[in-house]
């Protein structure tokens, strides 16, 4: 693990932030809901630990809680107990350096794909030529040259969902949150945009916390992955993924050896059965 | 960060191919083509059916003088609006009821709009004062009509004082709406992006609340307009309310009817302005 600090962190701290310290900690968080009067607990117990430059992916059954672990995370809804530590420093409240995508891609109609990409520079109070700039170089990456000027509305579903990733990146983040980003999209493209958001979280080493329902997504892109039970949910399996294969092309990790069977194991953890 | 760009890939993602660009183009224009041809039919059907009521119309009214004492007759109504256009009296009444009606669109929906999204600020103000907005919504506003001339006196500003409140309260509660319906993912997603309470304000729920303002505007064209015209109704020497009721009080009922033609024309020409203008400040909405 690198001992650099990393800068956005760094630049918003107050509290001395620890050298080395993984990224993100999570350790025993529990969180209910006020359901019509009954108290339902969503999160049971859980911990857990995401190194730098690592991708991890959450796989659960649908309504275990996966949404709500990471809005805790980022600090949208507050933990009933436990505590969440980025980068070595307990927080409540927003995380610095931390981006956050949904399934939904939630682009601005009003807005450009350029305008979109620049909405968090925007908000940060960076001069609008830098943050044209910058969103113009995030779009490139992504294959998205040419498009800048389109509204959300004029671009297909895979190309809106890369502008809401390069709306992310551009930000650089040192840590990535990614609630189900690529559900919605089809098959072949579900595997390019997974592949370009491998390659380019790989190269600048950044941290990311992938939840899928997908397993064979999550065996193909992560580093690791974990595995939640259902309601309370706590960590109900964990395994590294070793796969032998460059892990920026999803095609070739899906045909690799060991594919198929941490998928087979993944699955029967999962434990769906049907009621 | 060094990325190698992934044009090819973007592309394959898009579609992108000469020959199947050039088919999807011919695919366009024949849908263009085709939607015209509709769209000219619908309006030669309009264009039938008013002139078929029309000369029904005429034809019920030419040899029967007690009906077209109490209905007019279109070609009556025809020569009032020649005369009131030469004596300059239509386009004068035009005018005066036209730019009352304006004034109290605008005061009006700019304040309502104003306090409707504001109130997104504050769930526990919208609270507070929501059964008082429902009561005020409910008073009929030509009740209100005697006391606002009591009030502003029987000149412009009462006129403009009807109109505006009959636009206020509708103009209040729709932008509230659209400001309150903001999806709660898009105000997470601003402030994972570190956004104040001020700018998830201004850079989306404002933009956001648009649709449902211009809603809002397209409603309160038609409120403006009665409310000026109650206004004249009540006391004026000018305006077109003020020629209907001069007219009727005299039972001249084609020259009545040839205000309200002109007052149809002034609707007519407010709610086109104003889909204009949402055109133009929405150019986003034209897409897709
Ligand atoms: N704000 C809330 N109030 C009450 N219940 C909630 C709330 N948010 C989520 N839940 C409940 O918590 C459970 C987990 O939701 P969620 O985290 O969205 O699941 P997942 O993302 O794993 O599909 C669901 O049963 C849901 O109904
Ligand atoms: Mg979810």
């Amino acid at each position: 693990m690198s001992a650099v600090v990393p800068p956005a962190i760094a630049a918003g701290a107050r509290a001395p932030v620890q050298a080395g310290a993984p990224p993100l900690v999570v350790a025993h968080v529990a969180k209910s809901f006020d359901a019509d009067g009954r108290v339902v607990p969503v999160i049971g117990d859980l911990s857990l630990t995401l190194n730098e430059g690592e991708i991890v992916a959450i796989v659960g059954p649908s309504g275990c809680g996966k949404t709500t672990l990471l809005n805790t995370l980022c600090g949208l809804i507050a933990p009933d107990s436990g505590r969440v530590s980025w980068f070595g420093r307990e927080m409540s409240g927003q995380p610095a350096g931390v981006g956050y995508m949904l399934q939904k891609d939630l682009l601005l109609p009003w807005r450009t794909a350029l305008r979109n990409v620049m909405l968090g520079l925007e908000i940060r109070g960076v001069s609008l030529s830098e943050a044209e700039e910058r969103a113009h170089v995030m779009l490139d990456q992504l294959g998205l040259h040419g498009f800048a000027d389109h509204y959300p509305t004029t671009l297909s579903g895979g190309m809106r969902q890369r502008v809401a990733l390069a709306r992310t990146l551009v930000n650089e983040p040192d840590v990535l949150l990614l609630d189900e980003p690529f559900a919605a999209l089809d098959f072949q493209t579900k595997l390019l945009i997974e592949s370009d958001t491998a390659k380019l979280v790989r190269e600048s080493r950044r941290s990311v916390l992938l939840i899928t329902h997908d397993i064979e997504e999550a065996v193909s892109i992560a580093d690791r992955v974990i595995v939640l039970s259902k309601r309370p949910t706590r960590v109900k399996a964990v395994y590294d993924i070793a796969l032998g294969t460059e892990r920026t092309d999803m095609i070739a990790a899906r045909e690799s050896a060991g594919f198929v069977d941490y998928v087979r194991r993944i699955w029967a953890d999962l434990d769906v059965t049907r009621n | 960060m060094n990325g190698s760009p992934l044009p090819p890939r973007a592309a394959a993602d898009a579609g992108i191919d000469a020959a199947a660009q050039d088919a999807a183009a011919r695919r366009l224009a024949a849908h263009r083509r085709a939607r015209l041809r509709a769209g000219l039919l619908v309006l030669a059907s309009q264009v039938a059916l008013l002139a078929a009521f029309i000369a029904f119309w005429e034809y019920m009214t030419a040899f029967d003088k007690q009906a077209a004492f109490m209905f007019g007759s279109p070609s009556a109504i025809a020569g009032f609006l020649v005369t009131m256009a030469s004596d300059g009296s239509l386009w004068r009444d035009t005018y005066v009821t036209g730019v009352e009606t304006l004034l109290g669109f605008l005061v009006g929906n700019v304040i309502g709009t104003l306090i409707g999204l504001s109130l997104w600020y504050s769930r526990f103000v919208s609270r507070v004062i929501e059964p008082f907005v429902i009561a005020l919504g409910s008073i009929p506003i030509i009740a209100l009509a005697p006391i606002i001339i009591i009030w502003f006196g029987t000149g412009l500003t009462s006129k403009i004082a009807m109109s505006t409140l009959s636009v206020v309260i509708v103009a209040l509660v729709t932008s509230y709406k659209g400001a309150v319906g903001v999806d709660a993912d898009q105000i997470n997603l601003m402030r994972t992006l570190g956004a104040s309470k001020f700018q998830i304000f201004r850079k989306l729920v404002v933009p956001a609340s648009l649709t449902d303002i211009f809603a809002g505007f397209k409603l309160t064209v038609g409120f403006a307009l009665i409310g000026a015209i109650v206004g004249e109704f009540m006391s004026s020497s000018e305006g077109l309310g003020h020629a209907i009721f001069k007219a009727g009080s005299l039972y001249i009922i084609p020259k009545v009817f040839a205000a309200l033609v002109a007052t149809i024309a002034l609707a007519l020409i407010l709610t086109f302005i104003v889909g204009k203008v949402e055109r133009l400040l929405m150019p986003w909405r034209r897409l897709g």
